[in-house]
């Protein structure tokens, strides 16, 4: 029997993925996401472990290529939008994307911003990135994504005399010095050690 | 990444991934054969292993294997990435030398 939840979790990727490890843990696995939809069937309890990871800023050829690497390990990958929006056919530039920005589009990442990768419970731990030099960038694509974000609020506030772009530049600013005080305990720690 | 091509270090990263390479093998095969190597003491996340698979296959010291006609693609040192591999060799011998003269024998 399947289990349908609807649920929307915006920047939350921590709280998207223990949300999903404890489904897991009480014995549903994700076959089907939609925008809001997250569709559950029943599995041995703790049999699967998720993860998600931000991909918005990867071309559309290197998801692709990321995806079927993932998949020839033994993992399951599912796509999962990071925001809403139901328009259709609409372009965005990504500045804080690869280099120097890039455009996305229904057909690129554009609602397809993340990845919730499954993997089946061996008692080994499960983590996508492991060496600082690699946690380091991907901590860095997250960033630089809610700077911008912070950079656009900014200047809306200051064109339009707004308190409401300041409300939701200073909301932006909390992912930012999270994944910035993330940043600086990696590089600390990268001094001495790889990993 | 780091490399020693001007004289620095390989991360252990780098370098395991080198030796499994003196054979064929795709991504899962990498994975297993470092863990067994290290008895679990080095286990690398697939992300982790991505981004060096590919940054070793821009420098040219790994290749794809094969016709890559089947799904899994395995991969392969080259000739280059064999050079590298003994630099870091002698650069390790070297180190072990030194820390054996000041620590002795563990």
């Amino acid at each position: 029997m399947s289990k349908k939840y609807h649920r929307f979790y915006d920047g939350l990727l921590s709280v998207q993925e223990n949300w999903l490890n404890k489904m897991a843990k009480k014995g549903y696995r994700l076959v089907r996401t939609g925008k809001l939809l997250y569709e559950f069937e029943e599995c041995a309890p703790g049999q699967f472990e998720y993860r998600i990871e931000f991909i918005g800023h990867k071309s559309k050829e290197d998801v692709i290529d990321y995806c079927n690497f993932l998949e020839d390990l033994g993992y399951k990958v599912f796509f999962k939008n990071i925001n809403l929006n139901y328009s259709i056919g609409k372009l965005r530039y990504r500045p804080w994307a690869e280099k120097g920005g890039r455009i996305a589009t229904n057909s690129t990442t554009f609602d397809r911003e993340l990845l919730i990768v499954e993997k089946k419970n061996d008692g080994k731990e499960f983590e996508l990135h492991t060496s600082y030099e690699d946690k380091l960038k991907y901590c860095k694509s997250l960033r630089n994504a809610w700077l911008c974000f912070f950079l656009l609020f900014a200047i809306l506030g200051c064109v339009q005399r707004s308190i409401v772009w300041g409300i939701g530049g200073l909301l932006v600013l909390i992912p930012i010095i999270a994944y910035q005080s993330e940043i600086i305990k990696i590089r600390h720690n990268a001094k001495i050690r790889e990993w | 990444m780091r490399d020693n091509g001007k004289g620095g270090a390989l991360t252990e990263v780098t370098f395991y991934i080198l030796l499994s390479l003196y054979t064929p093998r795709h991504g899962y095969a990498i994975m297993q054969f470092i863990e067994e190597k290290t008895a679990g003491r080095l286990s690398l996340g697939a992300g982790t292993l991505y981004g060096a698979l590919n940054a070793l296959q821009k420098k040219g010291w790994i290749a794809f294997h094969g016709d890559n006609e089947g799904r899994k693609k395995e991969y392969l040192i080259t000739k280059a990435g064999k050079e590298i591999a003994k630099k870091e060799l002698l650069r390790l011998q070297e180190l072990i030398q030194v820390a054996t003269e000041i620590i002795g024998e563990g």
